[in-house]
């Protein structure tokens, strides 16, 4: 979330909001992407296993991501509205994994829930954490559409760089001196 | 029978071990930005300047878009050949090094596995593994996509592999 990697609480659920599909913009997703008959011709989908069009697993997915992107912003507002600084998120590394459990047909409405499951300092970029998402989809049965267990990067607000490395960097500045403590080439 | 998929390779059909040349594609800022305006609108997906100062270094294209620009590099080179039922999901997805404005990405999918599924004869599942590089051959994502895959005779008996 737009929260400092600190503020983050494991196991708080953030619900997300929904998205309702509609054929058209399932085939448009499935024409630009996953142009299988059953994402985008609804009369040759009928001889599917699906008996209709579906969307796209990675539609899907995608709007998913958009839902949790619009509440990350969402929450840096509210928390500038509260006059705080709000946190800084970053790429993602990747995605543990992805289960797809239910279609998506047209008129559909799927909800969104994200959780962070875990976090810690990140070992390769200095200064950034690691969270450890979950974001569950659910249609208007009930039913779940899919689980992902995804990684994101958030950035540490009490990040000091270690006294050691400020000296030597203090050090470099020195005229003369900064050439010697350069490594050699 | 599915008077779509009656021509195509079946489960029977596909091999482990067999390798997808899936073509490549070339991804422009439009595609960058159009995909993120509607997808994953971060400022490092759609403003150079902003992109510049981010982790990413520049405008690169969103992950899901990388991921499905290589799907769409599969369906049109593999899945819409086969007798497809759809994905189950997929694991180990790696977003190695971003994908910047102008790279052209493509690579090679393997089937890593193929079993039957224990609930369904009809089915089978096939394990997709992705290894999607950039021009300079740099990999750029990975990952391991399951697909449903139609039997041609699903009486064959189901061997102790099946799930």
């Amino acid at each position: 979330m737009t929260r400092w990697f600190e503020d983050i609480v494991v196991d708080e659920a953030f619900p997300l909001g929904s998205h309702t599909f509609s054929a058209q913009e399932i085939i448009r997703f499935g024409t630009l992407y996953d142009p299988q008959y059953f994402h985008v011709d609804p009369d040759a989908a009928g001889h599917s296993h699906f008996g209709s069009l579906v969307a796209s697993g990675w539609h899907t997915v995608s709007v998913g991501h958009r839902k949790m992107v619009d509440a990350l912003f969402a929450e840096e507002e509210r928390l500038r509205a509260l006059g705080k600084d709000p946190g800084v998120s970053g790429p993602s590394p990747g995605v543990n994994r992805m289960d797809f459990k239910a279609p998506v047909r047209p008129g559909d409405t799927v909800s969104y829930t994200l959780t962070v499951t875990g976090k810690r300092p990140s070992n390769s970029i200095p200064g950034w954490g690691l969270l450890f998402n979950q974001l569950d989809a659910v249609n208007q049965h009930g039913e779940l559409v899919y689980h992902a267990e995804l990684v994101g990067f958030s950035k540490l607000r009490d990040h000091r760089v270690p006294l050691r490395l400020k000296l030597l960097l203090a050090l470099t500045k020195i005229p003369g001196l900064g050439k010697l403590l350069q490594p050699s080439r | 029978m599915n008077p779509i998929t009656t021509n195509r390779r079946h489960y029977e059909d596909l091999a482990l071990g067999e390798a997808i040349d899936l073509g490549h594609v070339t991804v422009s800022k439009e595609m960058i930005i159009a995909f993120a305006s509607e997808f994953d609108p971060f400022p490092f997906h759609l403003d150079e300047a902003a992109a510049k100062t981010s982790l990413l270094g520049g405008l690169a294209a969103s992950g899901w878009q990388t991921a499905a620009l290589s799907l769409r590099l599969l369906t049109d080179s593999f899945l819409s050949t086969i007798a497809s039922m759809g994905g189950l999901g997929f694991s180990d997805l790696k977003w190695r090094k971003p994908v910047m404005v102008g790279d052209t990405i493509g690579g090679t999918v393997t089937i890593g596995a193929l079993r039957r599924s224990r609930h369904h004869p009809e089915r089978g599942i096939v394990t997709l593994e992705f290894d999607i590089r950039n021009q300079n051959a740099e990999p750029v994502m990975s990952m391991r996509l399951a697909n449903l895959v139609e039997l041609r005779d699903p009486s064959v008996p189901l061997t102790e592999a099946a799930e």
